[in-house]
């Protein structure tokens, strides 16, 4: 049951929650974990006091994030592992993800944030030896059916990366790319349509306009970016996938793209994975925090910051590890 | 002979490590602050031991030939001094055998007999003080190095440092040999296609149409005074490499492409080490495939197909598809093609998979599917580095022998007609300088004419692509 690299960096258990208060919690239903035998308590000692007196003057970002009504959920995961091999990376992730609303993802490195991500669209597919079980309903309908065609999948679902990854092509064609392999329209008129509504959607066209038959890759990183959503936006998905997209940006830039997905919102449902606690505040209507392949807490950002239900939310959110 | 000498000079810088070693601790004794380890300064008695020695022996081993040489033709009697060059040599190396205590080749009579006792008494004579002179020489020179290497040795010796210099000295000659090597075979490449170019008009060869070599070797001998045009051989040349590129692009790129996309790991573990076997089996083997398996087996077939044309609407194409050969530049182009697939593939393999995953990621993120993001996004990005490896394959095709030597023919006919004997700028070269030859006649100097252009081209093309494969690596770093 206990396998060693659940041990949490304060020396811990994952598995075995030493003080009832930090069963892990999923929506409100005790994980299984909560359900191991109890006689293991009285062997860390807890410190008394409030926890948040205990955080050393830190203190966790303030939310600054538009509260907005939360639409309709969108995604449903049920009960997701996903193995790498014979190495588990996530343990029965469930979570709902409700529609027009940003959703950030947090957690230290390699908590299997990313890895729940890439699920939403099938991208695991992708990868050698990796095996996802549980559901995944998306209006209702499981994606991982066999009946359900990844390369359709992803058309609704856009995804945006870490790194920007423009195509070796023209900002035009970066752009065009969706909408040709999904054969959106045949007439150019229509597509440059497509190109510059997308463009102006992701707030690029006023600063690519005269160009847009100059290489994608000469843009700067934070170009690149808005480029990259662009592109993902060009195929009109229901869902974009944001995996980090600010870390190998400068705070202008990450400004700017932060300003972009608050638009964005309204149109969309977004989901961000973040290493910046920050910009989870800053951004996002909702907060999921993952640590060692499970889903610990999620909630409204709000809550989320002021006032978490779980200890290791609040250590890792006031910086105490991660 | 001195080379002898270098197991003895081997002994006694073993010996002068043991000795520094133990001088070095001694010395080193009461020092706790010494420079280096002792073992550092056995190495560095060592060296000192042995490279003057062995620079003493190289030194005397490759001049004591010529000197020997001179010593004896200064005092040489009348009698040999009067005798015609070639049996004067003849008697000279027979002396040195009688001197070495060998039978001499041939019997010699009169006074030349009583001349040959007497020069093989004082070339025996000469031999031996130079042998005596290299080993004193090499003794005095290891001496004098151990002497200067001992009296150094001391706790404030830098000698880690200068053995290291040593060391690096030592591995810096050896890869320059290489480079040097090189540079001669350039220049006398340059020296003797300078020769060619004085007989034949440089115009004359790159632009002129017939290319015949045989020039009379004897001024009574029945031929032609030769003519040296290579187009056609570059016609050939550039034939066949567009035949064995035209197998080997697709071919290669797609197996590529298949190995770095397609394949799971237990395929890709199989594939790919079988391919670079491949690339490893010698050329001669290649041509014999082509030789004996795939020119009889294209020969059938056309002449089969024109048996099926002749006296149909195609007659004339027919009577021609029957007459064709084994040797063509079809079955050449086409056996080379196979043999650079290895080469192609493993490159652009390489080079695919140097694009970035976060390419990949994105594109099927857009709900692409693998064929669209090979075409629409990785060849695209791998082109530049994927021209570079057809630019490095046409250089080996332009400078492959073998298979064309085999399988091409050896007339130089001016033809882009595949089924035809043709022949290349490498056979030629091959042709040239096997059998009997001269090293003065425009016939075999053209061979280092033909040399220098396809040194140049090739040079030319692998500094182009080389350049282009490596911009391409940096982009993606």
């Amino acid at each position: 049951m206990k396998l060693p690299f659940f041990r949490s960096p304060d020396g811990r258990e994952g598995g075995t929650p030493a003080d009832p208060t930090e069963a892990p919690r999923m929506g409100g239903q005790v994980l299984p974990g909560a359900d191991a035998p109890l006689d293991r308590r009285d062997e860390t000692v807890l410190p008394t006091e409030p926890a948040v007196s205990d955080a050393q003057g830190e203190v966790p970002p303030t939310v600054t994030a538009p509260a907005v009504p939360v639409g309709p959920t969108k995604i449903a995961a049920r009960d997701i592992s996903v193995f790498y091999g014979d190495k588990q990376a996530l343990y029965d992730v469930s979570l709902d993800i409700p529609d027009k609303t940003v959703t950030s993802f947090i957690g230290p490195s390699g908590c299997g944030k990313s890895t729940f991500l890439r699920c939403m669209n099938r991208m695991n597919d992708t990868i050698q030896g990796a095996r996802v079980t549980g559901q995944i309903l998306m209006d209702g309908d499981d994606i991982n059916a066999r009946s359900v065609d990844p390369v359709l999948l992803r058309a609704q679902v856009g995804m945006v990366f870490q790194k920007p990854n423009p195509f070796p092509k023209t900002i035009y064609e970066n752009v065009a790319y969706g909408p040709r392999i999904h054969g959106l329209t045949s007439s150019k008129s229509e597509m440059d349509g497509i190109v510059e509504v997308s463009l102006k959607r992701a707030g690029l066209w006023d600063e690519v306009a005269d160009r847009l038959h100059s290489a994608g890759t000469g843009l700067s990183g934070g170009q690149q970016q808005r480029l990259v959503i662009a592109r993902a936006i060009a195929v009109n998905p229901e869902v974009i996938l944001m995996d980090e997209p600010c870390s190998a940006l400068d705070p202008i830039a990450t400004a700017k793209i932060e300003e972009l997905i608050d638009e964005l919102r309204e149109q969309y449902c977004i989901v961000i994975v973040t290493h910046s606690m920050a910009q989870a505040a800053r951004v996002s209507q909702r907060t999921a925090f993952f640590h060692l392949g499970r889903l610990v807490e999620h909630g409204d950002t709000e809550e989320i910051f002021t006032n978490p239900r779980e200890r290791r939310t609040l250590d890792y959110i006031t910086g105490r590890f991660g | 002979m001195i080379w002898f000498l270098i197991p003895v000079v081997a002994v006694l810088a073993v010996v002068a490590y043991a000795a520094g070693l133990a001088l070095a601790k001694r010395r080193a004794a009461g020092h706790p602050q010494a420079h280096s380890r002792p073992q550092q300064h056995g190495y560095y008695a060592l060296i000192w031991v042995a490279a003057p020695a062995l620079a003493v022996i190289i030194l005397a081993g490759i001049f004591s030939g010529p000197i020997a040489q001179n010593l004896i033709s200064a005092g040489l009697p009348d009698v040999v001094q009067d005798m015609e060059p070639f049996r004067r040599d003849a008697f000279l190396n027979d002396a040195r055998l009688l001197g070495e205590g060998q039978r001499p080749f041939q019997t010699w009579t009169g006074p030349l007999a009583e001349a040959l006792e007497s020069e093989a008494a004082r070339s025996a004579g000469i031999q031996r003080t130079l042998m005596w002179g290299g080993i004193a020489g090499a003794a005095l020179a290891a001496l004098l190095g151990g002497l200067l290497a001992f009296a150094q040795i001391g706790p404030t010796l830098r000698a880690r440092n200068r053995v290291e210099g040593w060391i690096g000295g030592l591995l810096f000659a050896c890869s320059v040999v290489a480079i040097l090597t090189t540079v001669g075979i350039v220049f006398s490449l340059v020296f003797d296609a300078v020769r060619f170019f004085d007989r034949v008009s440089i115009t004359e060869f790159l632009f002129g149409t017939q290319w015949s070599p045989q020039i009379a070797i004897r001024a009574d001998q029945v031929g032609s005074t030769g003519a040296f045009g290579a187009v056609p051989l570059f016609a050939g040349t550039f034939l066949i490499m567009l035949i064995a590129m035209a197998v080997a692009a697709p071919v290669g790129l797609f197996s590529a492409i298949y190995l770095s996309e397609y394949a799971g790991p237990i395929t890709r573990g199989v594939v790919k080490p079988m391919l670079e076997i491949l690339a490893g089996v010698p050329t001669v083997v290649y041509g014999f495939f082509a030789a004996l398996t795939v020119g009889p087996a294209f020969r059938e077939f056309f002449n089969g197909i024109g048996a099926l044309l002749v006296g149909g609407p195609l007659d004339g194409l027919g009577q021609y598809l029957m007459l064709v050969q084994n040797q063509m530049a079809l079955v050449a182009g086409t056996v080379m093609g196979i043999m650079l697939i290895p080469f192609v593939s493993s490159l652009s393999d390489d080079i695919i998979n140097a694009v970035p995953q976060s390419l990949r990621d994105g594109s099927y993120a857009m709900g692409a599917t693998k064929s669209e993001t090979v075409s629409r996004v990785l060849l695209p990005a791998a082109l530049p580095g994927i021209a570079g490896a057809m630019l490095l394959a046409v250089s080996r095709a332009i400078g492959e022998t073998m298979i064309v030597t085999m399988a091409a023919g050896l007339a130089a006919n001016l033809t882009l007609n595949p089924l035809d004997t043709v022949t290349t700028v490498t056979v030629q070269i091959v042709t040239l300088l096997t059998g009997d030859q001269e090293f003065d006649s425009a016939k075999t100097l053209a061979a280092f004419g033909l040399g220098l252009t396809l040194f140049i081209v090739t040079l030319l093309l692998n500094i182009v692509a080389q350049r282009i494969v490596q911009t391409y690596r940096e982009q993606y770093d």
